[in-house]
Formats: C-alpha cells, sequence, structure tokens
C-alpha cells in the first residue's frame, strides 16, 4: 500500500504528538509522606511480626530440635522417610485441589450471574454467599453430617426413587463439599472484583466483530478474569489444606489430614518438633504449588492482564 | 472490490486490497422503519423512520439520555427493537444477531481488547471471519498505516494515547469493511484540540473509504462539521433530518433552534408568499421573509420565526427616516428591503466578532458582525434584515 492511501495530505494522520502512556515513570518518593506511611503502617507491622514472623521462626527453630533440645534432621527424615505421611501429604494437596476446582466451577457461573444484576440483587446474593462464613464452622460441618448421612434427605430421596444411596459421608467428597461450601466467598469475591473492572462494552465489541457467545466468554470474559481467577484460587487452597475442623467432622477416620497430625503430634503425643516439622512442610509445599500455578496463570494472561 | 462482503477472506492482489480504493461504494443502504424501543419500563426511542444512502455520513445529535446511543445499538443488533424494522441493502436484518450483522463500532470507551496487542485488536475481525494469519496480519498492518499507526502494531492499548487508542478502534471496525460504520461518541474521551483534528481526520477517512457511516454525538458543533446530513433527536424522536447548512439556518422546532446554536425567535402573523420566501408580519406592522419549513402557513396565521444571529445584518437606518446623519449608510435603498427596525442596546466584542443586541418592536434581537464590519454605536437606530433563505418560518406551538 503506497503512501498515498493516507487520509488527506499525509500530515493529518500521522500519529499525535503525545507521548504514550509513561510505563516506569513514577512520582519521586519524598521522605516525608514516605514516613507517615511507615508510622500509619506500624500498628499492622507490629502485629504482623509478633503474631506471624515470630511464632514462624519458632516453629523452624523447633522443627529442627530433638524434644530434649538438640539440633536434628530427624523430623523431616521421618516424614519424608514413612510413605504413610507421604500420602497424607498427597492426601491433603489433592483435597486442596479438588476444593479450588469446585470452587472455580461454582462460583466462576455465580460471578458471571452476579456481573449482569442490579446492585441491590447483587448485594442480597453477595449476603447468601457470605452467610456459611456467619455460621460456626461446627454448626456448619454436623449440618452437612446431617444432610449427606444415612438417614439424612439425600438419602431418603434415593430411597424414594427406589435407589440405594451412595455412601457421602466420611469420605473426600463430604470433605470436599463442606470444603466448597465454606470456601465459594474466597473465590467468588476477587473474581466479582475482576470481572467489575473488565469494560462492559468489550462484549458487545467482540459480538459487532463477529464473535459468537462462546467466542466472547473464551477469548475475552475468561482471560482478563485470570487476575480475580489467581486471586481466588489461592486463597482457597492455603485455607483448604490447612484447615482442620471440617476435615476432621465430615472426613470422619478414614480422611486424616495434615493438619490433623500437627493436632494430634503437639497434644496426643506431645511431640512439638515433629508437629512442628510436619506444619512447615506443609507451608513449604503450598509455597511452592501456589507459585508455580500463579507462573502459570501470569504465562496465560501476559502482563497487560495482570498489570 | 467495492460491493464484496467476501472479499476479506479471499486473495487479491495489493492494489485491490487498498482500504482506500473502495470510495463511492454501492452497498450500506440503511432503512429504519418506525422503531420503538422501552427501556425499564421507560419508551427511549419512539417512532424513528430514517433513510441513509450508501457512503452517506449521518450524524445523530441530541442530548444525553434522548436515546441515540439506544437507536445505534439497534442498528448494531445489540438491543431488538419493540416494533419496527431496520434493513440493510434491502434486507430485513431487525432480528439478526450482532455478530452475523457486518457493522463496524467504535465505542465512547472504544473497548478494546486490553490482553491484545494493537495489531491482534485490528485483526481480530479478520480472525472470527476464519482470515490465515498471514493475510491477517498483512492486513493489520495496511489499516495500521491508513490510520498513521504505523509501527505500533505490537505495543498494548495501555501503551497508547487517547488519540492512538481512537484510531485502532477505527482501523479495528473499518478492517471487515462493514456495512455500516458507526461511532457513538467517538471523540467524547479526547482533550478539545485532538477532538477537532481526529474529526477531521475521521470524515476525510470516511469520505476515502465510502462506508457509509452514523455518527452520534451531542456536540453540534462536530455533528455541523463532518455530517452530510444530520438528525436532530429529543426525547426518543427525530425532531429535523436535513443538512448541516439548513438545520443550522432554518430550525423545525424549539428544541432544534435552541439545541443547535444561538438563535433569535421572533412571534408574528404569516403575510403571503414572497418571490424568494414568505414574508410575515412582525410587531404589526414590519415585514421580513423567511423560509417555511413543511407546508407554508396561510395568511395572518400565528407564525414564529428563527434566525441564527450570525445571519442577521445591521445597517443603520437611512437618514430620511432616522433624522441623524450615521456614518455607516449604504448606498442601497434600505427602506425598500423588508425589515425589523430597532435601537442599539449593547454592543460586545468577542475576538474575531462583534456581537450587537438591537431592541426591537418585537424584543431583543441579536446580530453577530463579520469581522471588519462596522460597528454600529449604542442608542443607534438601525435596521436588522436577513435573507429569506437565512430564517426559518414555522407553525407557531
Ligand atoms: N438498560 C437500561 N435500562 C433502563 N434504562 C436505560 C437503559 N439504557 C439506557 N436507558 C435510558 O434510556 C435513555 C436513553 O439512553 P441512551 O440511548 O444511552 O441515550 P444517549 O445515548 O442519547 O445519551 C436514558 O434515559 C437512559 O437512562
Ligand atoms: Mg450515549
Amino acid at each position: 500500500m503506497a503512501g498515498s492511501a493516507r487520509v488527506a495530505d499525509g500530515q493529518a494522520l500521522t500519529p499525535d504528538g503525545s507521548a504514550p502512556a509513561p510505563g516506569g515513570s513514577r512520582p519521586v518518593a519524598k521522605r516525608g509522606p514516605w514516613r507517615t506511611g511507615l508510622l500509619l503502617a506500624s500498628p499492622a507491622i507490629a502485629v504482623f511480626a509478633l503474631l506471624f514472623i515470630a511464632p514462624l521462626f519458632m516453629l523452624v527453630y523447633n522443627s529442627f530440635r530433638t524434644q530434649a533440645g538438640a539440633p536434628t534432621l530427624h523430623n523431616y527424615t521421618r516424614f519424608l522417610g514413612d510413605s504413610f505421611y507421604r500420602d497424607v501429604l498427597w492426601h491433603t494437596l489433592w483435597i486442596g485441589a479438588l476444593t479450588t476446582l469446585g470452587c472455580l466451577v461454582v462460583g466462576y457461573p455465580f460471578a458471571v450471574y452476579l456481573r449482569g444484576r442490579s446492585p441491590r440483587a447483587r448485594n442480597y446474593l453477595s449476603l447468601v454467599l457470605l452467610s456459611p462464613l456467619l455460621i460456626s464452622m461446627v454448626t456448619r460441618a454436623y449440618g452437612w453430617l446431617v444432610l449427606l448421612g444415612p438417614k439424612g434427605p439425600i438419602a431418603d430421596g434415593f430411597q424414594a426413587m427406589g435407589l440405594e444411596a451412595p455412601k457421602m459421608l466420611y469420605n473426600d467428597t463430604a470433605v470436599v463439599i463442606g470444603m466448597v461450601h465454606v470456601m465459594l466467598a474466597y473465590m467468588v469475591l476477587p473474581l466479582m472484583g475482576s470481572l467489575d473492572r473488565i469494560d462492559p462494552a468489550l462484549t458487545p465489541a467482540a459480538k459487532g466483530l463477529g464473535a459468537s457467545g462462546w467466542t466472547c466468554f473464551w477469548r475475552i470474559t475468561v482471560p482478563l478474569s485470570l487476575p480475580g481467577m489467581l486471586a481466588g484460587s489461592l486463597i482457597v487452597f492455603s485455607l483448604t489444606v490447612s484447615s482442620f475442623v471440617t476435615p476432621a467432622i465430615l472426613g470422619g477416620p478414614t480422611v486424616k489430614l495434615m493438619p490433623y497430625f500437627v493436632y494430634t503430634e503437639a497434644t496426643s503425643n506431645l511431640n512439638w518438633p515433629y508437629a512442628a516439622a510436619i506444619g512447615f512442610v506443609l507451608i513449604v509445599v503450598t509455597t511452592i504449588l501456589t507459585a508455580v500455578y500463579a507462573r502459570l496463570l501470569r504465562g496465560r494472561g501476559g502482563k497487560e492482564v495482570f498489570a | 472490490m467495492t460491493a464484496g462482503t467476501d472479499t476479506v477472506g479471499t486473495e487479491s492482489a495489493p492494489t485491490e486490497a487498498d482500504p482506500a480504493a473502495r470510495a463511492g461504494s454501492t452497498r450500506g443502504r440503511l432503512v429504519l422503519k418506525g422503531i420503538h424501543k422501552s427501556l425499564g419500563g421507560k419508551e427511549v426511542v419512539r417512532g424513528i423512520d430514517l433513510t441513509m444512502e450508501p457512503g452517506e455520513f449521518l450524524t445523530l445529535l441530541g442530548p444525553s439520555g434522548c436515546g441515540k446511543s439506544t437507536t445505534l445499538n439497534m442498528v448494531a443488533g445489540h438491543l431488538l427493537p419493540d416494533s419496527g424494522a431496520v434493513e440493510v441493502d434491502g434486507r430485513d436484518i431487525t432480528r439478526l444477531p450482532a455478530n452475523r450483522r457486518s457493522m463496524g463500532m467504535v465505542f465512547q470507551s472504544y473497548a478494546l481488547f486490553p490482553h491484545m496487542t494493537v495489531a491482534e485488536n485490528i485483526a481480530f475481525g479478520l480472525r472470527m471471519r476464519k482470515v490465515g494469519a498471514a493475510r491477517r496480519s498483512r492486513r493489520a498492518a495496511e489499516f495500521l498505516e491508513l490510520v498513521g499507526l504505523d509501527g505500533m502494531g505490537e505495543r498494548y492499548p495501555r501503551q497508547l494515547s487517547g488519540g492512538q487508542r481512537q484510531r485502532t478502534a477505527l482501523a479495528r471496525a473499518l478492517i471487515v469493511e462493514p456495512d455500516l460504520l458507526l461511532l457513538d461518541e467517538p471523540f467524547s474521551n479526547l482533550d478539545a484540540q485532538l477532538r477537532v483534528r481526529l474529526r477531521e481526520e475521521v470524515g476525510a477517512l470516511q469520505r476515502r473509504v465510502g462506508t457509509t457511516t452514523i455518527l452520534v454525538t451531542h456536540d453540534q458543533d462536530e455533528a455541523l462539521a463532518v455530517s452530510d446530513r444530520i438528525a436532530v433527536m429529543a426525547e426518543g424522536a427525530i425532531h429535523q433530518l436535513d443538512v448541516p447548512e439548513t438545520v443550522y439556518l432554518r430550525p423545525a422546532t424549539d428544541f432544534v433552534a435552541q439545541f443547535v446554536g444561538e438563535v433569535n425567535v421572533l412571534d408574528g402573523t404569516a403575510a403571503g408568499a414572497a418571490a424568494d420566501g414568505h414574508r410575515c408580519r412582525i410587531g404589526g406592522t414590519h415585514l421580513v421573509t423567511a423560509t417555511p419549513v413543511g407546508t407554508a402557513p396561510g395568511d395572518g396565521e400565528s407564525v414564529r420565526l428563527y434566525v441564527r444571529p450570525e445571519a442577521v445584518r445591521v445597517r443603520a437606518l437611512p437618514e430620511a427616516v432616522s433624522g441623524k446623519g450615521g456614518p455607516a449608510t449604504t448606498s442601497a435603498p434600505a427602506a425598500a428591503e423588508p425589515g425589523l427596525p430597532g435601537t442599539v442596546e449593547a454592543t460586545r466584542f468577542l475576538g474575531t466578532r462583534v456581537r450587537c443586541v438591537v431592541a426591537t418592536a418585537a424584543g431583543r434581537v441579536e446580530a453577530t458582525l463579520p469581522f471588519g464590519a462596522e460597528v454600529p454605536g449604542l442608542g443607534e437606530e438601525v435596521i436588522c434584515a436577513w435573507q429569506a433563505q437565512h430564517a426559518s418560518l414555522t407553525a407557531r406551538p
């Protein structure tokens, strides 16, 4: 195409003179505001240091000691050398992954649905979403115990249809159902935030260019909501692998996860260093997995989505 | 390459692929028939009828909330009319979904896909039409050049200025060679200078590619500057649909007169047809002329005149009448011409022009004197006159 294709006198359609949005420049930080910021953040920093950093250090320190207090690697070699404990770790991560997936599958359509509602409807539906968090964990878990139990309404339903009710309690299914119920809000809220930031004109724009509803969803909505998916998944996964009450009640004797062994080692066996080692293994593995997951999602979306 | 919608998908010689080679297109004839639409229980569009010729540039002009975007979205297929029909080139597309129409739309926010590069944004429509990657990137490069964004294809929308985003949105809409180009307030997010420049560019580009275009705006300067015709809308209805000169100089309703600029409103009675227009008596005695909008009123009927300040000529009254020696006396026999006499009440210097306020029997008349014209003194007796084609005559509401 020759230059003649340009509009008017060639001058007319040159890019306008204004500079592109500066990428790296930021206002020069002055000392005053910075100090004020530090001052404002100091209570939070103090609480964080006292209640999180210090115990974490103590945990790591203890995990490398014998019960008598001598330095050792035994707690770790014992955990990693024992296939029983390794299976517990895999089982825990598996439950975490299933719960995250469950929250995504249930939560994504719900978040998309909420996006199109009026602010009023959104408030009510958000309340429904948050309601599980308002009830005590134990009460909620016993609620599921009743629902999923052999004499519960779901089992009755199966019987009414002349079918034999499957075993729904004290297995992975029960734990994942109970966990998804609690964790759904942690997935949906970040997703809503992400979806709200998408310009509502993008879908009509894509449609007008020939995209079907599905194509709009897969090429526009999903990629642009990856940050919400990432944030929600990280929260749900981390909270699930470290949760104690719900798996303990709904998993019964068959589903024993990492937090359960931390608890029994510390309280029944009074082996605090071993409990610390189990806890630290869980922290390290969770951190690595979430970092890999974050990398994968960021790679899918590119830096423009996560900017 | 003039009429084929399918040309996008086929290989063609480089000269044929030149996006500028489509001027004088014969497709994109839009007809709207009795379109109605209610939103949220309120009738937002109340019976729009409209016919656009291929290649025409039409502007929907009206205040915010009058239903312009709603109308445009029904043309684009994003909204379904409650009643009425949308036809393009004789084909009824009222119920055709947006993704099966051929409309290029530019949104107020530009609606660029933030996770795609400029080139990917521009080529999106081709991708949806299953055009191969090689041809897609070649076409994208051509359209980048067409809108003056050469070499920026790899950037992301976030890295562009407002003007560059707007050009990207325009290229993305035009690359699919749409039946119609729909622009919804595309300049409103730009600063004043850039707005003027880009609207000139878009006007020039439209004339070059020849795509039938609807522009939605609430800015009357914008509408006057770029349109072949303007449809002035208020409360979901078109008040006047005509070429910019006519809409400006001869508004059909109070609303059009007030919305499209400053105006003198004069009430009087019709007094018979004249050679160049229609005569009208103001204040009982003074005869002026104007052009009737629609059917001419019968003699003695109450009428209303609209005259723009720019159309009003102010002359000193001839000495014989005023009894004073005015320096501005012209050689023309002023008394023979129709006009409205009055007294200069105020003059204001506005930089390039002078505004002159004359108190007449029919109230104040404002006149804008052209640059370099002689400015009458305060209290001077003058006569205000205008050509019949520069004033509209309507039945008084
Ligand atoms: N989805 C909707 N629900 C209810 N009312 C709407 C909706 N969209 C637009 N409206 C109303 O319809 C009227 C016309 O809107 P619109 O066509 O966007 O106006 P314009 O583009 O001329 O500013 C406005 O009063 C607006 O409040
Ligand atoms: Mg609008």
